[in-house]
């Protein structure tokens, strides 16, 4: 039997490019990185994207850029599962879709068809957008939800340039999340004063065993450590909080490394979500993966979201809250 | 088990030879060929023809996931880069007629060189048809047909198209040993790509071996289990083998138990659930 390795073609081995973006700079500045890929010309990114039957976990092992242009609505409502943290018009964006991470738990397995890595290189339009809708009313967007923009900032400098879009602009509040260790490719900015970089934090255990190709906890609080030293503002988000043998002691231990390295008072806020996924989600994760702990247990559906039973439910948020607490004063902890 | 699509017999026969295939005696309207781990169907010249023969040996074989196939055959090339005899695997289909293109997961590893396929309803000769609409590196008469009905029964890393480079569609004579010859030589690169399909699958099949589904089966019938709960009989059971090696001995007490009612059943399953949890 051959080594893994030796079976698959490297990631990013082929790039495919949709039509019409051939010039952008964006798409020039991407391909010069990868000068050994293969280009494959597409006409719409879901024409590869989007084909029947595609198996997300083997393409995880060999996974393919798109490059694409996102055409028709490019912002969109905050979900009802999602913190807003206390802000109106809370909306998201997707400027790239999926994530080089592959963690056991994440919706993305169970919501796009393929594991393949899309960037959308019209950033321009995704601005527009922000502006008109400034135009009527704030927004809180959230642009690293169906992706880790941090984290393929060494591919395409996205972070950077949301960060400059929207600097100045006092009716926009901007919140990059990322598990990433890649703090360094955006650290030569200046801090913007409405954008957050958000941290999700897990135990070390949960990193290790599910949570494949994500940097270790240490990393992650170092770079934190670093964007608050820099005066960035950062929120730590506990979310997934994941219920497993000694899981206590495993969440115990994470809050008390955190705020141990991190210093309390110079973070923005916090928030604690208790792992919860859309029932067709899971229900396609499950088919499409080998036994998992995470993925097989048996949650308990409540309007079309799976998530622990009450009593489960209830202990994690009473142990988070009661750790966190000591740390954070309670009206900047955000529980959902 | 892989399957295989040759247009001609002149491509099909080095492949049964290497493979040991045999005929496959069944009045059918194609020629079928076989061995324990492959299987290859002669559809004959055209889009039309490869797609219906696909679809014939797929769904006599009962392709499942697990499988894959291979669409093997000769085409003209267009780009002169491509020398004679060379291998190509396509990552891109395109159906000339309707401008149509299918992509196969470029994710096995193979020591092929790579290039666009364009597939024609007529034979391409160069002077006969500008060159300069076609946009494929290779051209053929089948690919695009073979892949679009393949893609009903298999996912897009177990589809390919393999085509070995016979001309420059100068419109030469094809003289059928030339034509084993090409496929011949190429054998041992496919033979590669098929290994590295073969350790993919092996290495990342999903889901419940056949003993299990039987245990699922039988316990389903016995205890009168509703659809839903034997749904998350399948589900506990996954849970369970993600912690454990095997399934716990009690279970199997269970595969004795016959009860006479659902309410019955229902008792028996949630002291299941519970040794499972």
């Amino acid at each position: 039997m051959k080594g893994l390795k030796s079976c698959f073609v490297k990631s990013f081995s082929h790039i495919y490019v949709e039509e019409g973006i051939e010039e952008n700079p964006l798409t020039k500045e991407i391909l010069k990185k990868f000068p050994k890929a293969l280009k494959v010309r597409i006409k719409h990114y879901k024409d590869v994207f989007c084909r029947p039957r595609q198996n997300f976990f083997v393409q995880e092992s060999s996974r393919k850029l798109i490059l694409a242009a996102k055409k028709g609505e490019l912002l969109y409502r905050g979900p009802d599962i999602c913190h807003d943290f206390g802000n109106e018009n809370f909306y998201y964006t997707s400027p790239a879709l999926n994530c080089i991470y592959s963690c056991d738990y994440c919706y993305l397995k169970g919501m796009h068809p393929s594991a393949n890595l899309v960037i959308f290189v019209n950033v321009e339009d995704y601005f527009k957008e922000v502006e008109d809708i400034l135009k009527q009313k704030p927004l809180y967007l959230c642009i690293s939800y169906d992706t880790d923009l941090l984290a393929i900032e060494g591919i395409i400098a996205l972070s950077a340039m949301w960060i400059e879009f929207a600097r100045g602009k006092e009716d926009l509040k901007l919140e990059i999340r990322t598990k990433s260790a890649n703090y360094s490719a955006i650290s030569y900015l200046v801090p913007a004063s409405n954008v957050i970089l958000a941290w999700t934090l897990s135990p070390t255990e949960v990193i290790k065993k599910y949570e494949k190709n994500t940097p270790p906890l240490e990393l992650r609080l170092k770079n934190i450590i670093r964007a608050i030293g820099d005066g960035w503002k950062v929120r730590l988000c506990f979310d997934p909080v994941l219920y497993f043998e000694n899981w206590e002691t495993a969440y115990e231990n994470l809050i008390s490394r955190t705020f141990s390295m991190i210093p309390a008072d110079k973070v923005n806020d916090a928030s604690i979500g208790v792992f919860r996924i859309p029932r067709d989600y899971l229900k396609r994760m499950r088919k499409n993966f080998p036994p998992s702990e995470i993925i097989h247990y048996p949650y308990i559906e409540t309007g079309g979201v799976y998530t622990y039973d009450e009593e489960v439910k209830g202990k994690i948020i009473e142990k988070l809250w009661s750790l966190l607490k000591k740390h954070i004063p309670e009206d900047k902890i955000f529980i959902l | 088990m892989f399957y295989i699509v040759t247009a001609y017999h002149a491509e099909a026969k080095p492949i049964i030879e290497y493979f040991g295939l045999k005929k496959v005696v069944k009045n059918s309207r194609f020629q079928v060929f076989a061995g324990e781990e492959v299987a290859l169907v002669e559809s004959g010249p055209g889009v039309v023809a490869s797609a219906c023969a696909t679809s014939f040996l797929l769904a006599e074989f009962e392709a499942t996931d697990r499988d894959a196939v291979l669409n093997i055959g000769i085409a003209g090339a267009k780009n002169i880069n491509l020398k004679k005899g060379d291998a190509i695997l396509c990552h891109k289909i395109i159906y000339h007629d309707t401008k149509r293109a299918f992509y196969p997961d470029m994710i096995a590893r193979h020591d092929m060189k790579e290039g666009v396929l364009e597939t024609f309803d007529f034979p391409v000769i160069k002077g006969n048809f500008p060159e300069d609409r076609i946009e494929g590196d290779a051209v053929d008469m089948e690919g695009a047909g073979f892949f679009e009905a393949a893609s009903f029964f298999l996912p897009p890393h177990k589809v390919h198209c393999i085509k070995v480079i016979h001309d420059y569609l100068e419109g030469v004579r094809v003289e059928p040993s030339f034509v084993s010859d090409l496929i011949r030589k190429n054998l041992p690169l496919i033979e590669g790509f098929m290994s590295s399909l073969e350790s993919i699958d092996y290495l990342f099949s999903v889901g419940l071996s056949g003993k299990e589904k039987e245990i699922i089966d039988k316990l389903a019938g016995n205890l009168k289990l509703t659809f839903t709960m034997t749904h998350q009989l399948k589900n506990l059971i996954l849970f369970y083998l993600s912690k454990h090696e095997r399934l716990p001995g009690e279970l199997y007490d269970f595969l004795n138990v016959r009860v006479n009612s659902k309410s019955e059943g229902k008792i028996y399953f949630e002291r299941i659930k519970k040794l499972l949890c």
